[in-house]
Order: structure tokens, then C-alpha cells, then sequence
């Protein structure tokens, strides 16, 4: 199953990239530069997926405590790390020729660098504790605030940026977008998202087989 | 406005970089808990042997370990 | 136990007391840092204010289990009969009572040393650091249970709280921006639902949790 899953990746990813740089056009306004978009942005969805799925495991630990669940809860959330460290460095090589900046505070990157950083702390925790069962305990609640931190996050963050103005409820609507465009992300979506789920499936089953040697 | 191609190589550079140098360590990981979990349970004999989690993996004799 | 509760309150006074010289000290250095420059003092006040809060609120709340990690109580804590979460309310307002104290005293000292005239904006400051303290103590009493156990807890513990509390933080020093600047209650009732419902998640997600977390 899993290397079913690998293989998936593997030609998702190189459907992804005939898309990002083949099919896709040479965007108007900034050039052959927005192509990072392509690995870009999808990253920072597949972040979100690993982070709900994390969430949800959270719970089904809390609820059942089933040693799968946690596995799958501190895969998730390492895996989605990983993508949102990816998106927040693509995103500064993005940034330094089109704004002129690696780093802005702006809405987006401001929610996406606190939400990384509350999930490295995730992760420190998960490090801090040697008693398995303790770890698997806490990293569970900790998840759960994390995942539901996130929306307010983002609202926060969103409101802190638009100022002296009525807020509508969510971002207002992206600019319109070549069709193309739209379809080459989506490519490289799945791709990067048979990727994450490949490395969750894979990290899982490290830590089962790291539980078996301290047995 | 100029492509800016450099900055594209990069990005994608570091994207392979830090997804790939994760595969390759969940891999490398993979591999020596399986050495590490099938010495442990063939030594039920030789207790004196204690392998540790650093301890370097030493392979097993016509043991051959297939990789998904 | 009647031990245990003079500890408790000579603990507390320690506490109150390390937090209100440590709140003078991070004035000073506000002040130090900032220079003479009254108009740059000014628009920062608010965020100076809260992290002078949110500071001495990590320190303090740092300290919520320190009794029972130092006597040797935390298994008394896991065997309590009960629902925990009656443990975890407990501590709550321990903490709550600490911080509003602190607050009250260190807005006190903005006051004077920084010459503010809160008078038009007291009873809606009030809401939002009523608002804000609630969110703060509600996860950092939780995050103190968790990490009171735990290796290299007083890292660990900031590390944690720290990022959770960013939306709190955004809201109460907006808010209080805004307050300060005399605008009206209503045009920061956004920041105070948000803040609100912060509040209302952190409080339920602690209540619910708790017990989980004294499992042992």
C-alpha cells in the first residue's frame, strides 16, 4: 500500500512539474518567476490536510487511545511541518524579485510562520517527554489546541493587517486566474498530496518500529 | 520584468532538497530498525549482545533486506 | 494541610512580589530603551502594556504547579478523588486573581511613569484585559500541568504558550490601541468577540482535558 502510494507520488509529481513548467504559461505580470507558486502554494494546503488529519487522530487518541491514532497524529503533524516549512522558504525566494523582500508581514506569511512555529513546539514536546504514554497524551491536547488555534490565527492576523475597516468574514477573493493556471496547481496538489500521504505512511511506520525496539 | 529563472532553480532546489533529504532519512531510519528489530528477536540466546539504539547496525549473515 | 496552605500563600506572595519587581524592571527597561522620544512611546504603549502582561503571566503561570512539583504532592494530584477539572478551575482562578493584581498595579505604573490618562477608556480596558487575561491563563494553566513534569520545563513551557497566544495578543493590543485612541467600544467589537471566543475555546478545551492530562 505504501509503495503503491510512493510510486503515486512519484509520477503525480512529475505530472506536476510538466504542468508547472510545461503546459503552464508564462505568467503576465511577473514573469517565469511565478512558477515557485507551483510548488508554492500547494504546499501550504497539503500543510493544512497533515495539520486536520493530525487534529482529527488527536481526537480519535483522546477518545479510544489507540496507539495507531497517535502514531498517525505525530506523523501527520510532523509531515505537515515539513510542507510548511517548505511553503514559507519557496515563499521568500518568491518574494526577494517580486517585492524586493524575503519577509513581509503581511497577513499570509504572519498566520502561516505562527502557525509553523506553534507546530515546532509540537514536535519539541513530542521530544520532551521520554514516558511514551505521557508523550502520546499530552502531544494529543497540545494538537488540538494547535488545530483549533488556527482559525483565530488567522482571523487575528487578517484583522490585524486590514486596519480601521469592517472586516468581512474571509479573505476576499482571490484575482482571477488563467484556467491553466488553476489546473497546474491542482496537478501539483495531488501530487504533493500523495507525497505527504506517502511520507505520514512511512513516518508511522517508523515510529511503530521505533516503539518495537524499546519494547 | 526579467524571469528571474536563478531564483526558480533555487526555489525548486531547496523544495527537493528538504522533501527529499526527509525521505532519505524515514528510509535510512526504516532500515536500521528493521536490522535493529530482527537482531533483537533472533537473539533469544545471546542476551550478552546488547544492541543499542546507536549502536551501528551490523548486517546479518544471508540476511537479505528487501526495500518497499 | 494546613501546612500546605501557608506554603501556598507565602508562594504566592513571593510570586506577586518577583512579578511586580520584574514588571517595574521591564518598565524601566521600556523607558531605557525607547528614549525620550514621547510620540514613539505613545504608539507603542499598547503593545508595551501587554507584553509587560503577557511577560509576567508566562513567569507566573510557570510557577502554578511549582507547589506540588516541589513537595512531592503531584501524585497526591493524580490519586485526588473527582473530577480534575475541579483542580484545573482551582488553579485558574489562583491565577486569574495573581495576574489581575499584577495588571492592576502595572497599569498603575504605565500610568505615572509614562504619563497616560486612561480615564475616558477605563471600563472598556477593562473588558479587553478582563478578555485577554482569561484567554492567557485559561492555556497557560493547561500548558503548566503539561510541562510541569517534563524535561527542560522552563523552556518549554514559553515555547509553548508563546505562539498559541498570538491571537490574544493581536486582539487585546489592537483593542486597547484603539481604545486608547478614543474610538468606541463598538468599533473593537470585533477584537472582543474574537477574543471572546478564544476565551470560550481554551476554557472548554482545558475543562475538557484536564483529567486527561493528571492521568499520570
Amino acid at each position: 500500500m505504501t509503495t503503491v502510494l510512493g510510486w503515486l507520488a512519484g509520477l503525480g509529481l512529475v505530472a506536476g512539474l510538466v504542468m508547472g513548467f510545461g503546459v503552464a504559461p508564462r505568467e503576465v505580470t511577473q514573469g517565469n518567476v511565478q512558477r515557485i507558486m507551483y510548488v508554492h502554494v500547494p504546499a501550504v494546503w497539503v500543510a493544512y490536510l497533515a495539520f486536520g488529519v493530525g487534529f482529527v487522530a488527536s481526537l480519535v487518541y483522546l477518545a479510544r487511545r489507540r496507539p495507531g491514532a497517535d502514531r498517525l497524529a505525530h506523523a501527520a503533524c510532523e509531515v505537515g511541518t515539513l510542507f510548511l516549512g517548505v511553503n514559507i522558504a519557496t515563499g521568500a525566494i518568491w518574494g526577494k524579485p517580486t517585492w524586493g523582500t524575503w519577509w513581509t508581514w503581511d497577513a499570509r506569511l504572519t498566520s502561516v510562520a505562527v502557525v509553523f512555529v506553534m507546530f515546532l513546539a509540537y514536535l519539541l514536546l513530542r521530544g520532551a517527554i521520554d514516558d511514551h504514554e505521557r508523550g502520546a497524551r499530552y502531544a494529543a491536547v497540545l494538537g488540538i489546541v494547535a488545530s483549533l488555534n488556527i482559525p483565530l490565527v488567522h482571523f487575528s492576523v487578517y484583522w490585524w493587517r486590514t486596519l480601521h475597516q469592517p472586516p468581512s468574514l474571509l479573505k476576499p477573493g482571490s484575482s482571477t486566474m488563467p484556467p491553466v493556471i488553476l489546473i497546474a496547481l491542482l496537478v501539483n496538489f495531488v501530487a504533493l498530496a500523495l507525497l505527504g500521504a506517502y511520507f505520514v505512511a512511512r513516518r508511522a511506520r517508523v515510529l511503530a518500529a521505533e516503539e518495537e525496539a524499546l519494547a | 520584468m526579467a524571469d528571474n529563472w536563478g531564483y526558480v532553480a533555487v526555489a525548486y532546489a531547496v523544495a527537493v532538497v528538504v522533501l527529499g533529504g526527509y525521505w532519505r532519512r524515514l528510509i535510512r531510519r526504516e532500515r536500521e530498525l528493521a536490522i535493529l528489530n530482527a537482531g533483537v528477536r533472533n537473539d533469544g540466546m545471546s542476551r550478552s549482545q546488547q544492541p543499542s539504539e546507536t549502536a551501528h547496525p551490523r548486517s546479518e549473515p544471508g540476511k537479505r533486506h528487501s526495500l518497499p | 494541610m494546613a501546612w500546605k496552605d501557608l506554603v501556598i500563600e507565602r508562594r504566592s506572595k513571593e510570586t506577586l512580589n518577583a512579578l511586580l519587581f520584574f514588571s517595574l524592571a521591564l518598565l524601566f527597561v521600556f523607558q531605557f530603551a525607547l528614549g525620550p522620544d514621547r510620540e514613539r512611546l505613545a504608539s507603542v504603549l499598547p503593545g508595551l502594556l501587554w507584553l509587560g502582561f503577557i511577560l509576567s503571566g508566562v513567569l507566573g503561570l510557570g510557577r502554578a504547579f511549582l507547589v506540588e512539583r516541589e513537595n512531592d504532592c503531584w501524585e497526591a494530584l493524580l490519586l485526588a478523588p473527582g473530577d480534575k477539572s475541579a483542580i484545573y478551575l482551582g488553579k485558574l482562578a489562583g491565577s486569574l486573581m495573581l495576574m489581575a493584581v499584577v495588571e492592576t498595579l502595572v497599569l498603575a505604573l504605565f500610568v505615572v511613569f509614562f504619563d497616560v490618562d486612561l480615564s475616558h477608556a477605563l471600563p472598556g480596558l477593562a473588558l479587553v484585559i478582563g478578555l485577554g487575561t482569561v484567554g492567557i491563563a485559561a492555556v497557560g494553566t493547561l500548558f503548566a500541568a503539561m510541562t510541569a513534569q517534563v524535561r527542560a520545563r522552563e523552556l518549554l513551557f514559553p515555547v509553548l504558550l508563546l505562539p498559541v497566544l498570538v491571537p490574544v495578543l493581536l486582539g487585546t493590543v489592537k483593542a486597547t490601541e484603539a481604545l486608547l485612541l478614543r474610538e468606541p467600544l463598538a468599533a473593537v467589537a470585533h477584537w472582543l468577540k474574537l477574543l471572546a471566543a478564544a476565551d470560550v475555546v481554551y476554557l472548554a478545551v482545558g475543562l475538557l482535558t484536564f483529567d486527561v492530562i493528571l492521568e499520570g
